[in-house]
């Protein structure tokens, strides 16, 4: 049952608020009969369930901003602290504008005291155009932001949240690929889209010298707590305390409450007990078996070509060369349970589901040529590697549809089977039936 | 009306869950179509209110609606699903009926009785109750008879159509795979009926209303319709079936506005059923060319900074962020890299394509024929990347069975010019080959052929003197292939492909531009 | 380990069921036991996948067939859907054509309709000897084409061919009528003592014909001045 206690609303607020004065573009998804721009929900849900969250986009349409208001406004830090925090990817970054350097006075007199970054010591993380950044530095902020932990010269600092907001521009020359096991590290990747003509001149009329979220004095009282050197739980509570004036000042001036830090917190765990319902578990398994099946060779692995002639190719494990992470469902069942909460549905179902799944995929999955191919030259309004996993994701719904009592009633059977009963599995095309045997077989 | 909105809102967030919330936009109710209760155009249902208003007394408006609904998504989200499936029935149907307007109507019965069936079968639905209610004549009503007997559910039907729906009753329409097979038999069995609602047709000159909808390429959008023959062309088992299809919805996807080259050039362009076929059935092998990367220019520059350990030289140690000390862990030191420069830029070069139609060649327009079909794969590889294509269609050039299409990108053109066939002797004008070869520079040569080209020596001493890029196709393996072989086996430039059976043409073709333009870069 | 399907504990769904799930099981079932029919006299009169053409051989695949269609309850349409299982090769081991006309002549004969129609007309194979032993008061009518040996040993029945035949229709036929529509082969009534064959089309030849009247175009052809009957 989803918790309606009011977050939700504050939640939806902050979304209405950044669409109509901050961030403008078109919605280009629909959900539940709502239509949404999927940058800024994304932006949202990513903020609310403490994701990572890869944005692409040409440059100059938003990629950063967006992710500046969303963490501006759900973890109520003025725009300029969160500007000051920001890493920006270029190949010369060094660990030691990431994550901290050493007190040089300390160092001086033969003493190790690390001066954190900001980066580090606020819970929202936006990194700019990490493509740019050398593998290592890429690995290193994920690495941190995966675990929550930054050390530093013997030191450590534990976040107790965070949220990060990467961007990318398309691979040109000069850049970095981000290779697929970091990639894979994102829940979701989205893109920030050209609004079109006629609220591209809106953003152009608007004057650059007003920005709502922006509060000079909060954020020099932000910077000198941010500098001290006292103990970082400490300071935490010293940067709570300022949010919540800060807080309060949107409140009154913009009309828009932010979240305080133990309502994320309770949020956090809302997401968590939103059940999923069995439709859209049943078709998460499904498209988990046809990005992971080989019939030829156990699993799918990148190394390893499609044989021809298989019996499965019909399915998207013929189309694809690589295998699922287990970060996918991971991803997808977070981020559909925080679109539910978000929506103020009761579970997650099929549609928030198939809502999240094509954006959790799309930088996850290594297409072959001939997919591609086939493909790209077709209409449509997303980049291509969201619009391959759209289309994946909806044939993969078509075979559900067209089999679903049966397929559930399989996996009843196999609940049997794998307690010990004596029943005999259901036969089916699809692969997830031959994955259902192994695993009872297997037990 | 406003209370049929009303209603439509309460419903059908309801039926959106039941039929697992399908990608549809919120119905409109619109006036008008009294005998119509539904219309499908590019996904957005049409509900007709007058309809509605008509069954009131009847049944609830509630369960009129909802049934309705129940119709409409079911057939987007089953049967027929896409528009390729739609034209597999029709081309099933129209090889057991052969005449298009009862194949199409034909085919619109059988998508309504899967539609509902399915809906019957596996959700819960007020469809029994609607059809009930509806008229009952001619092709309606052995429907309706057939559903009282498939979904044992009374509706009123009195008539002895037992015989008939006895066989009706016999076809498998939930079974997707079988579908061609069933919608055979369907066709067969009321084929009578439907010569008779025509003939009524044409006595009224009305048509006959469907009351939940016709079912007509009003029903997809240009993209799907495009997808559509996509697919279709590729599960065709030849050309001619295709054509035959295309031929009979030419005037209604000129209507729709699709012209050849693809969508919304407007009703200009007639379109050319096996100009279609092969643009299509290419576009399902069409090869991904890798983007020229940068040249490497050979010098070294710092590129980032990594942590400098005991032992490492110190000459690319980078002071300035490493604070002025030299220890581990907090100096860094700089890692260099190979820049990237333009060099020579390298652009994909345009291709003459040299096909040959001889006698011996299978005719593209009656037969699926693999080298043209490899000649639109290349073709498509090469205009992907920004180059030109020119073609040079032979059969016995000397007696001007011939065609030159000089270097350009349209699309249509080309493919007119690969499709052309001569089905005479087999001879170049090498000439011709060489004039076109100045167009262009330094463009790569696909040529396609079964070798059985008179001047064949001719030939091979002209690729013995060129640095072009050559790739041949030949079918079969004969002494002149041998000769071929023979002759340019020490002509690094020059690739061969033997050919075995003609379903390898596409693929080994578009393989080996794939190496060709990896060893260039 | 955890259940991996604890979620759909108890979940099997009730999947309804409708009348039509039951037509086509039965007929699914009616069409296994009629194949395993056809299986048996295979595996009794064609063991080497060869099987002569001869008068013995005829008699002795149609009493096993007999046997083999006891107590099967099927309709035309059931023989129909043999008729098209033949043609394709994952449900049927194999065919041969002359044992399965034998074997679809046996379930016309003992079906329990007068009349059969067999809407053959997208059948890739011509089956041969159908209309074997055709009795009095039965009618089949055979949409398509047919091979050889069509309505041998007729017996009162009437089968009309509307499509083409090929060699010795009719021959050997006793009483009743043959029609049909259009062309028919070599060798046609060939050892019949009676009955009628009515040709619409043309016919490449006759056989050695003992009684009975052969039409072709409407015009009787047997006997005529230039046909008369044969001796054995």
């Amino acid at each position: 049952m989803a918790c309606k206690n009011g977050y939700q609303r504050k939640v939806r607020d902050v979304y209405r608020f950044i669409s109509e004065n901050l961030y403008f573009n078109r919605p280009d998804i629909e959900v539940k009969g709502e239509r949404y721009n999927s940058a800024l929900l994304f932006g949202i849900l990513t903020a609310i369930y403490g994701g990572k969250e890869l944005i692409i986009g040409e440059p100059g349409l938003g990629k950063t901003t967006s992710a500046e208001y969303v963490g501006c406004l759900i973890y109520r830090y003025p725009l300029g602290t969160i500007w000051g925090s920001e890493v920006s990817g270029h190949p010369e970054q060094t660990e030691e504008k990431i994550v901290g350097r050493p007190h040089l006075g300390e160092l001086n007199r033969g003493n190790e005291v690390v001066v954190w970054s900001n980066f580090v010591q606020i819970p929202v993380k936006i990194v700019d155009e990490i493509n740019r950044l050398p593998e290592t530095k890429q690995s290193m902020i994920l690495d941190g932001v995966d675990r929550g932990n930054w050390e530093y010269l013997n030191e450590i600092l534990i976040n107790d949240e965070y949220v990060l907001f990467a961007t990318a521009n398309y691979q040109d020359k000069g850049t970095n690929t981000i290779i697929a096991p970091l990639v894979d590290r994102f829940d979701v990747l989205v893109e920030s889209r050209h609004p079109g003509p006629n609220i591209a001149l809106q953003i152009g009329r608007r004057s650059r010298l007003e920005n709502p979220l922006r509060h000079p004095d909060f954020e020099r009282r932000f910077h000198e707590v941010l500098r001290t050197q006292m103990p970082y739980e400490e300071k935490v509570s010293r940067l709570e305390e300022l949010c919540d004036l800060f807080g309060e000042y949107l409140k009154e001036e913009l009309g828009v409450e932010g979240l305080k830090k133990e309502e994320r917190q309770e949020i956090r765990r809302e997401l968590a007990r939103v059940p999923v319902d069995l439709d859209a578990n049943a078709f998460l398994r499904m498209v988990l078996a046809e990005f992971s099946f080989c019939h030829r060779f156990g699993q799918k692995r990148s190394v390893e070509q499609c044989a021809e002639g298989c019996h499965y190719t019909g399915y998207i494990c013929y189309h694809v060369r690589n295998c699922a992470s287990n970060r996918l469902p991971t991803s997808v069942i977070g981020y559909s349970q925080a679109l539910a909460w978000f929506l103020e549905d009761d579970e997650v179902d099929i549609e928030h589901i198939r809502t999240v799944l094509p954006f959790a995929l799309a930088h996850r999955v290594q297409w072959r040529d001939s997919y591609i191919s086939k493909k790209e030259g077709e209409g449509r309004n997303d980049p291509l590697q969201i619009y391959l996993a759209k289309e994946a994701t909806e044939e993969i719904f078509q075979r559900y549809n067209e089999q679903r009592d049966y397929l559930l009633e399989a996996l009843s059977v196999a609940y049997q089977a794998f307690e010990g009963e004596e029943v005999t599995p259901l036969d089916g095309d699809h692969p997830l039936y031959e994955e259902i045997k192994k695993d009872i077989g297997s037990k | 009306m406003k209370e049929i909105e009303e209603i439509l809102k309460e419903i059908w967030p309801k039926a959106r869950k039941k039929h697992l919330f399908p990608q549809l936009p919120m119905p409109q109710v619109v006036e008008g179509g009294e005998e119509v209760a539904l219309e499908m155009k590019s996904k957005q249902l049409q509900i007709s209110a007058s309809f509605l208003e008509g069954m009131k007394g009847l049944i609830s408006l509630e369960e009129a609606l909802e049934a309705v609904l129940d119709h409409g998504i079911s057939h987007y989200m089953y049967c027929p699903w896409d528009f390729h499936t739609h034209l597999t029935l029709y081309s099933e149907a129209k090889k057991a009926l052969k005449d298009k307007r009862l194949a199409q109507k034909a085919t619109s019965y059988f998508m309504d009785v899967v539609a509902n069936t399915y809906c019957v079968k596996e959700r819960e639905t007020k469809l029994p109750e609607l059809y009930r209610r509806l008229p009952k004549e001619g092709v309606q009503e052995i429907l309706a008879s057939l559903y009282q007997k498939i979904w044992g559910i009374d509706l009123g039907v009195e008539g002895d159509h037992s015989e008939r729906v006895r066989r009706l009753a016999r076809i498998p329409y939930l079974e997707k795979r079988l579908w061609g097979e069933s919608i055979k038999k369907f066709a067969k069995v009321i084929e009578d009926l439907l010569e008779e609602e025509i003939k009524a047709e044409q006595g009224q000159d009305k048509k006959v209303p469907n009351p939940l909808g016709e079912h007509s390429l009003d029903n997809y959008s240009l993209e799907e319709i495009d997808r559509g023959l996509r697919s279709f062309a590729s599960t065709v088992e030849d050309v001619q079936e295709f054509k035959e299809t295309i031929e009979d919805l030419k005037e209604e996807l000129s209507e729709r506005g699709y012209a050849i080259g693809g969508m919304g050039r407007g009703e200009g362009n007639p379109i050319d059923a096996d100009l279609l076929y092969y643009m299509k059935l290419a576009e399902n092998y069409t090869l991904p060319i890798r983007k020229l990367p940068l040249e490497k220019s050979g010098d070294l520059h710092p590129y980032s900074h990594s942590p400098w350990e005991v032992g490492k030289p110190f000459h690319d140690i980078d002071p300035w962020t490493s604070f002025g000390k030299i220890m581990p862990g907090l100096t860094q030191t700089w890692v260099r890299r190979e820049g990237e420069i333009y060099g020579e830029i390298e652009s994909t070069p345009d291709c003459l394509i040299i096909i040959d139609s001889s006698g011996s060649m299978t005719n593209p327009r009656e037969r699926l024929s693999y080298a043209v079909l490899g000649a639109a794969c290349a073709c498509n590889a090469y205009l992907k990347n920004e180059a030109r294509v020119a073609v040079y269609n032979f059969s016995d050039a000397f007696r001007g069975n011939k065609l030159l299409l000089e270097f350009s990108r349209e699309r249509e053109a080309i493919y007119r010019a690969i499709c052309r066939y001569f089905g005479g002797g087999t001879a170049l004008d090498l000439e011709d080959i060489a004039y076109l070869l100045k167009q262009a520079d330094q463009p790569d040569i696909f040529i396609i052929t079964d070798m059985q080209i008179t001047n064949l020596e001719k030939l091979i001493e002209f690729f013995s003197g060129i640095e072009n890029r050559v790739t041949a196709v030949h079918l079969g393996h004969n002494v002149h292939t041998a000769r071929f072989r023979e002759g340019l086996k020490k002509k690094r430039n020059i690739s061969l492909f033997l050919v075995r059976e003609k379903e390898d043409i596409p693929k080994i073709v578009l393989g080996k531009i794939e190496e060709y333009w990896s060893s260039s870069l | 380990m955890r259940n991996p399907f604890e979620e759909f504990k108890g979940q099997a769904t009730k999947r309804r069921e409708i009348p039509l799930d039951q037509i086509l099981r039965s007929k699914e079932e009616t069409l296994s036991q009629i194949l395993r029919g056809y299986e048996n006299l295979l595996k009794n009169e064609a063991k080497d996948l060869v099987w002569l053409m001869q008068y013995s051989t005829v008699i002795k695949a149609y009493t096993i067939a007999e046997e083999g269609i006891k107590g099967i309850d099927y309709t035309a349409e059931d023989i129909e859907e043999f008729c098209y299982a033949l043609d394709k090769t994952d449900q049927i081991p194999y065919l041969i054509t002359g044992p399965a006309g034998v074997y679809i002549s046996a379930l016309c004969n003992h079906a329990k309709e007068d009349e059969i129609t067999l809407r053959l007309q997208d059948l890739n194979v011509k089956i041969n000897l159908l209309g074997y032993r055709l009795p009095e008061g039965k009618r089949l009518i055979v949409e398509g084409n047919v091979g050889d040996f069509t309505g041998i040993g007729l017996d009162g029945g009437e089968l009309i061919v509307e499509g083409s035949a090929k060699n010795y229709t009719g021959a050997g036929m006793k009483r009743g009528r043959i029609v049909v529509k259009n062309n028919v082969g070599f060798n046609t009534g060939h050892g019949m003592t009676g009955g009628e064959i009515v040709v619409g089309g043309r016919i490449k030849g006759l056989g050695k014909i003992v009684g009975g009247k052969i039409y072709e175009r409407d015009h009787l052809i047997f006997p005529s001045e230039e046909m008369k009957p044969f001796f054995f």
